[in-house]
């Protein structure tokens, strides 16, 4: 059985792209057939965060236009046998995303026996937001640690709640997980951040985990390469976590505890 | 072969925006106060401009900008009850219907929009008039139940029933009841309970934190905070009359264990 996952938050800048190309790495990697789709149609980001951008000659607008197939769009992803790629078109219209449209895709995706669909979506409650979650059977919602992002990420799930497919059909509801970014504990731990579990009380979802805020991200977005692939990294070592957690295993929550460096560290640094 | 128009006669129920002062700048503010500066506060309902208690008459009134203003707040007004001579034929032109001081009577039990309310507690009914159109409390009608949290952008209204919420209900959400709204968890939105005017009603919950609480129409906000004592514990809203006979809106804190 395929499930599409939408990774979502309202909010813009959070890191949904971010956790998209990671994530959807992290279940390939596992073996999974793993397929990754950027819904945010005239802006592209995640065939630039994949490192795929120079060999993307099909997008998904050509693929629910008819201009293509899925086999032409589909873009093997470098670091991962098990991922492709779907990449957002630069240029097209955005009422291009059709509901008959985006089903279709999903459906074809299911009959080329994928495992996980992975939507992400663009930022905004617009039609290319509402797209990528009418699908889904399962809702990672990122979440900084800052009030506007939260209010944002509970409008999106009352719009889940609403507008997916499952609830408009009366099934069992979205599986929803919330995933908190650009966690700073140091931040935290001073007061001057929200923690993980004030965010976690105020959603009221349950907590997938939670990624240390770090600059490898960014250096791993520069360069096309998931950050979940940087070995040695915090932030690498936290998605594994996620997607571990995701397929039902127990991990503890790490990198939201802050410690005071001791003498050693501050005289001669980490 | 069906006449393609027909006409009959019917009543509505309408809201009734009561203005004592026909200045739209100070009506803005006010209504910025009293409904904690969020837009679509209503569902549409179909609004009587209410003129009986105006207490100055202005020389002109600017009906495009006071329509323009309750849209704003997801009102619809269609008429106007009792405008003064002059300002009749301007009231007729911006499209509203001319009412008469007697017609369509109606239930103070709800002065949401009374203007020159010293917020944060609404002006109590004239008590007279209070007493002759209290409607029966809601009976009959199942409770509603809502498993899950209502969610920021969410609206839920309970006609003619209690509600109860076992997820909380988050900043931006409203639930509304006919009856009495019980909260599990915490109550961060906004609650309006005896929404039909059921002053009996009560607004109970595990976690009093919400933005507006309202008892057949007497409200408070909380834009300057909650008191600490009442803040994030379990807490009951509950109308009681003061001295003067006036319903006050109380915020008791519950002992549950």
């Amino acid at each position: 059985m395929t499930r599409v996952i939408v990774v979502t938050s309202g909010k813009g800048g959070v890191g949904k792209t971010t956790s998209s190309a990671s994530f959807a790495s992290g279940l390939a990697l596992r073996g999974f057939k793993t397929a990754v789709i950027d819904f945010d149609v005239g802006l592209r980001n995640l065939d630039l965060i994949m490192g795929c951008e120079r060999r993307v000659v099909y997008d998904f607008v050509n693929v629910i236009s008819g201009d293509a197939n899925l086999h032409q769009a589909l873009i093997k992803d470098r670091h991962c046998e098990n991922l492709f790629v779907l990449p957002a078109s630069q240029t097209r219209d955005k009422d291009a995303l059709t509901e008959e449209g985006v089903e279709k895709v999903l459906n074809d995706l299911k009959h080329m026996g994928f495992d996980y669909v992975i939507c992400d979506s663009p930022a905004g409650i617009e039609h290319g937001a509402i797209m990528a979650l009418t699908f889904a059977d399962e809702a990672i919602v990122v979440t900084n640690p800052e009030v506007s992002s939260i209010r944002d990420s509970d409008r999106i799930l009352g719009i889940l709640q609403s507008k997916s497919r499952r609830a408009r059909d009366g099934q069992e509801p979205v599986k929803e997980h919330l995933l908190i970014t650009r966690y700073s504990a140091k931040r935290v731990d001073e007061g001057e951040m929200l923690s993980y579990k004030d965010v976690q009380e105020l959603l009221r979802v349950p907590l997938i985990g939670v990624i240390p805020e770090s600059e490898s991200v960014l250096q791993a977005s520069n360069s096309g390469t998931p950050v979940i692939h940087t070995k040695d990294e915090d932030a690498a070592d936290a998605y594994q976590d996620v997607v571990a957690r995701f397929l039902g295993e127990e991990r503890e929550l790490r990198f939201v505890n802050f410690e005071k460096p001791g003498l050693f560290k501050r005289l001669f640094g980490g | 072969m069906s006449k393609p128009i027909e006409f009959k006669t019917g009543t509505l129920s309408a809201m009734s925006a009561i203005i004592r002062e026909l200045d739209n700048v100070r009506l803005a503010d006010t209504m910025h106060t009293m409904l904690g500066g969020l837009g679509e506060f209503f569902a549409g309902e179909a609004t009587v401009i209410d003129l009986t208690q105006l207490t100055k008459a202005p020389e002109r009134a600017d009906w495009a900008g006071l329509l323009s203003l309750l849209r704003r707040y997801g009102l619809q007004p269609i008429a106007v009850r009792q405008a003064p001579e002059h300002l009749v034929e301007s009231a007729r032109k911006a499209g509203l219907a001319i009412l008469s001081a007697d017609a369509g009577r109606m239930s103070a039990e709800r002065p949401v929009a009374a203007p020159t309310a010293p917020a944060p507690v609404a002006p109590a009914p004239e008590p007279a008039q209070a007493s002759l159109d209290m409607p029966a409390p809601p009976t009959g009608t199942a409770t509603m139940i809502i498993e899950r949290p209502l969610r920021s952008g969410q609206q839920i209204y309970a006609r003619g029933s209690d509600v109860v919420i076992l997820g909380g209900v988050s900043n931006g959400a409203e639930i509304i009841a006919d009856g009495s709204i019980h909260c599990y968890g915490p109550l961060r939105g906004r609650a309006l309970a005896g929404a039909q005017g059921h002053t009996a009603a009560r607004i109970i919950t595990t976690c009093f934190a919400p933005e507006l609480v309202s008892i057949a129409g007497v409200y408070r906000t909380f834009e300057r905070g909650i008191a600490a004592n009442l803040a994030g514990k379990p807490a009951h809203a509950v109308l009681r009359a003061n001295a003067a006979g006036q319903q006050t809106l109380n915020i008791e804190t519950l002992q549950l264990d």
